[in-house]
Formats: C-alpha cells, structure tokens, sequence
C-alpha cells in the first residue's frame, strides 16, 4: 500500500491540476494580505476563500484523478494486492499532494504574516476538510461507475456543503428564533465539516462579537480549548467516517 | 487451470452472462470471441475478480477463488490501457510492480527486451502513443512468469513486426504448457496461434470447438472465415 501511494503521489506532485491548486492557493495567500492592512480581516477572507474552494478542488479533482486511473486500478489489481490496499493508497496519495498544496500555497503566507492561533487552526481544520473531501469523493466515484453522473453528484454535495446547508440552518432560527435554540444549532453545524471549520477559526477573532446571542453559545463552545479539541475530534471523525466508506465501497463494487 | 461454473452476472436487470461452463487447461490457447455486449469482458473481469459473479464458481487450479486474491499470482494480465496516471514514467510502473512482486525473482524480461522498454523508461505514461502503451502493456504481462495470461486485444494497435514478434513469443509460452486466454475483433491476427476457439452471444456460450474441428467442419484454413462459416452455415 505504501508503495502504491509513493508513486502516486510522485505522479500527483507533477499533475498540472495539483500545481494550478498551489498557484491558486499562492495567489489568494499573498493577494489578500497584499491587498487588506489589517491582518485579522485577511485571515478571515482568506479563510472564506479557501473554505468554499478547498472542498470544491478536492472533490471534482480526487474524482477524476480516481476515474482516469481505472486502468491503472485494474492492472494493480490483476496482482495478488488486496482491494483495501489499493484504495488506501488512492486515499493517501490524493491526501498528502492536495496537502502540501494547501500548506505550502495558503499556509506560508499566513504562518508569514500572521502567525497566530487562528491561523493554526485554520490550517489545521483546513487539512481535516481536504481529508473528508477526498474521502468524500473517493466515497462516490467507488460507487457510481459512471463518470459523469460522480462528478456531478460531487457537485452538488459541494452545493449542499458550501450552501444549502446554512440555508437551512438559517431557516431553522429564523422560524424558531423565539425558542432557546442555540445548543440544537450547535449540534447541526457539527453535521457540515465546512461549518466546524469555519466557526473553529472565527471564535478566535473578534468577528465573533457580531454573532449575537447565538454567537455567545459558540464563543462560549468553540473558544474553549476543550471546545477546540471536540471540533477537532469531529473532523476527525467525519474523515474516518469518509474513509472508512470509500474503503467498504471499494471492497464490494463491481470494476 | 481455470474452471468457470454456471457462473450468471446481472447488472440492473440485464443479465450478461447465463450461466456459462468453461474449462481451460494447460498449454491450450484460447480465443474469446463475440459481438460487441456478448459479455467478454465480463468474464474476463470475474476471472481477475474485478467483478463478482451474481451466482456460480471459479476454479484457478482446482481451487475454489471466492474472495481471495492469492490465485492472481499464476495470472498475467495485459489489458488495453487508456486511463493511467499521466505523469507516471514508464520506468516507475515497473519499479512499483516489482516492488508488488516481490515474491518473484525471476522474471520473463523478453517482451521487454524485444520491445525496447528501456528506450521508453523516462517517458511518462501520458505522452506514449497507442502502440507504446500495449508495448508496456504486454512486457507487464508476461514479466512475472505467469502460468496464465489473459490478453485483451493484444494487437489491436501494434506494428507489424512487434505483432508477429509478440505470436511467436506467445507460441514459445504455449510450448511451455501455460494457457493463454485471448479477447480479440481482428481474428486474422490470431490465426496459427489459437487451439480452440469459444464464441460468445447474448451472455451464452454459442459454441466452444477446437481449431482442429472447426477446420474440418468448415473446411476453410483462415481462422476469419472457419468463424463466418460456423456462424452462418446457410449462407455457404
């Protein structure tokens, strides 16, 4: 498995798509600090930024990559290899490339510029999220043969995560506003990976003033360091969850 | 060597494969034919276990294959390859597939040499035409030894000389008593390779006869026209 995952990184370190991600990821690093004074603010539009593109990188290109490589897969598995061994090492590989994209496109000019605990986190939570979503896209393309149809189921999860899912839970407060709702609402944004993100980095800034009662629930959670380690432990679950699903499909499909 | 027992596959609900018996032994070398849907490559993936069987058994080496991946082994497998990771060299597919292989010492470095594989290693797997990735292709298949080899078109966009160069180490193979299982559309390509001939349609076996008595049966020489012939004996 190792193996697998060492020469496909190499191969994932040369992908053109892989080294657009990192100029991307440069691009908006160092733009945003270049463009806005105040560090705090460019730390928030950065994570804004990277947490709706991050997701979205991840899934569509985990997906194609995993699709164009089926001859690949088939030729790996005409061997005695085990199927287990053969996706982990898709997972691994896709992992630790978008990674050091991440890191070394949107980590060092933060570390740079503003070295600071929200910063931490953001690039922290920011791995966990491309860890699920590769699991995530690992979970669909294992189990929808078709291409296109996987791409675009992708797609709309990314919607789902990304959008609609704060959509709802707005709606959720709005219509229930004058019930104590807070720690329900708490609950539901550990159901979106994007959300335990980002509500992780903004306790740590001040913007979190500006989030009103609900907001006094969250600082009160999530700027706590035990509050910390529980989102955190959340992420990690959602990429074992990931994992573990893209393993089982991949264990039972037909190729 | 491969037993396939009233094995059926089902996708949705159609049904590719109705319970098909096959036998194939050592030293035999057989061609896999049919229509385009006929379920070929189905049974090809259920032998590599890359699918698995609705119902039915498969036998490698008297040994019953379910859920084991020991069996690859004794498989060397040749498929046609379009999707690969681009920027992969050739050289490092082979690097990684020894590694995998560790089990094998001693490898069949002939197609590889015949292909000139080395003059290639630096090229990535993205920038090889047609022909150069069946080249690599095939070197993968026989390098590990294989007691079988399963090859899907194996010629479908060789050259010439590399075709006629591959029928003859294909024949040395044969003489060695391994069994050779080959998918092909351009029939003409096997002729003088191929003992026995199983032609699929609709997920049946329509017929499964030796080249010897097909020979006789058609009285024709050319593998092309024994086929048309036993598909079609009105019209002669």
């Amino acid at each position: 498995m190792i193996q697998i995952a060492r020469y496909l990184t190499i191969d994932l370190l040369k992908n053109r798509a892989i080294i657009g991600s990192f100029l991307l990821f440069a691009a908006i690093g160092w733009g945003l600090f270049f463009i806005e004074n105040q560090p705090e603010k460019a730390l928030l539009m950065v994570m804004q930024v990277t947490l709706l593109l991050l997701p979205l990188i991840t899934l569509i290109f985990s997906c194609i990559y995993y699709y164009n490589s089926y001859e690949f897969t088939v030729l790996l598995l005409s061997n005695p290899i085990k199927r287990n061994a053969v996706i982990q090492a898709f997972f691994i590989a896709l992992s630790v490339s978008l990674s050091i994209a991440y890191i070394l496109g949107i980590g060092l000019p933060l570390l740079l510029n503003y070295p600071s605990v929200e910063t931490f986190i953001l690039l922290v939570s920011g791995n966990f999220l491309l860890w699920i979503f590769v699991g995530l896209a690992l979970f669909i393309s294992t189990k929808v043969n078709d291409k296109v149809r996987g791409i675009g189921l992708v797609l709309i999860l990314w919607a789902f995560f990304a959008f609609l899912f704060d959509g709802l839970l707005i709606l959720i407060m709005y219509q229930f506003g004058a019930y104590p709702i807070e720690k329900l609402i708490l609950l539901l944004t550990f159901l979106n990976p994007i959300d335990i993100s980002r509500i992780s980095v903004i306790m740590q800034t001040d913007a979190s003033a500006m989030m009103g009662l609900s907001g006094a629930v969250f600082v009160d959670f999530f700027g706590s360091m035990k509050g910390l380690l529980i989102s955190f432990s959340a992420l990690l679950l959602w990429v074992i969850v990931m994992y573990a699903g893209a393993v089982r499909n991949f264990g039972k499909s037909d190729l | 060597m491969i037993s396939i027992n009233e094995i059926s596959k089902t996708f949705g609900k159609q049904k590719v494969l109705k319970s098909i018996n096959l036998e194939f032994k050592k030293g035999e070398c057989v061609a896999l034919i049919g229509p385009n849907g006929s379920g070929k490559t189905t049974l090809i993936k259920i032998i590599l276990g890359l699918l698995f069987p609705t119902s039915g058994t498969l036998s490698v080496n008297g040994r019953n294959v379910e859920k084991s991946v020991d069996y690859r082994a004794y498989i060397g497998y040749m498929p046609q390859m379009s999707r690969l990771p681009e920027n992969m060299t050739v050289a490092q597919v082979f690097a990684l597939m020894k590694r995998l292989r560790k089990d094998v010492t001693e490898h069949d470095t002939d197609v590889y040499k015949m292909f000139d594989i080395d003059g290639m290693g630096n090229k990535a797997l993205g920038k090889l035409s047609g022909g150069m990735r069946q080249k690599v292709s095939a070197a993968l298949a026989f390098l590990f030894n294989p007691d079988i080899l399963i090859l899907d078109e194996p010629t479908a966009a060789l050259d010439p000389v590399s075709n006629e160069n591959l029928k003859a180490k294909i024949s040395r193979v044969l003489a060695e008593g391994k069994m050779v299982l080959i998918t092909s559309h351009n029939l003409s390509d096997l002729d003088g390779i191929v003992s026995r001939v199983v032609y699929l349609m609709d997920g049946n076996v329509f017929f499964d006869k030796s080249i010897d008595e097909l020979r006789s049966n058609t009285g024709e020489e050319r593998l092309n026209k024994m086929i048309v012939k036993s598909l079609t004996p009105e019209l002669v």
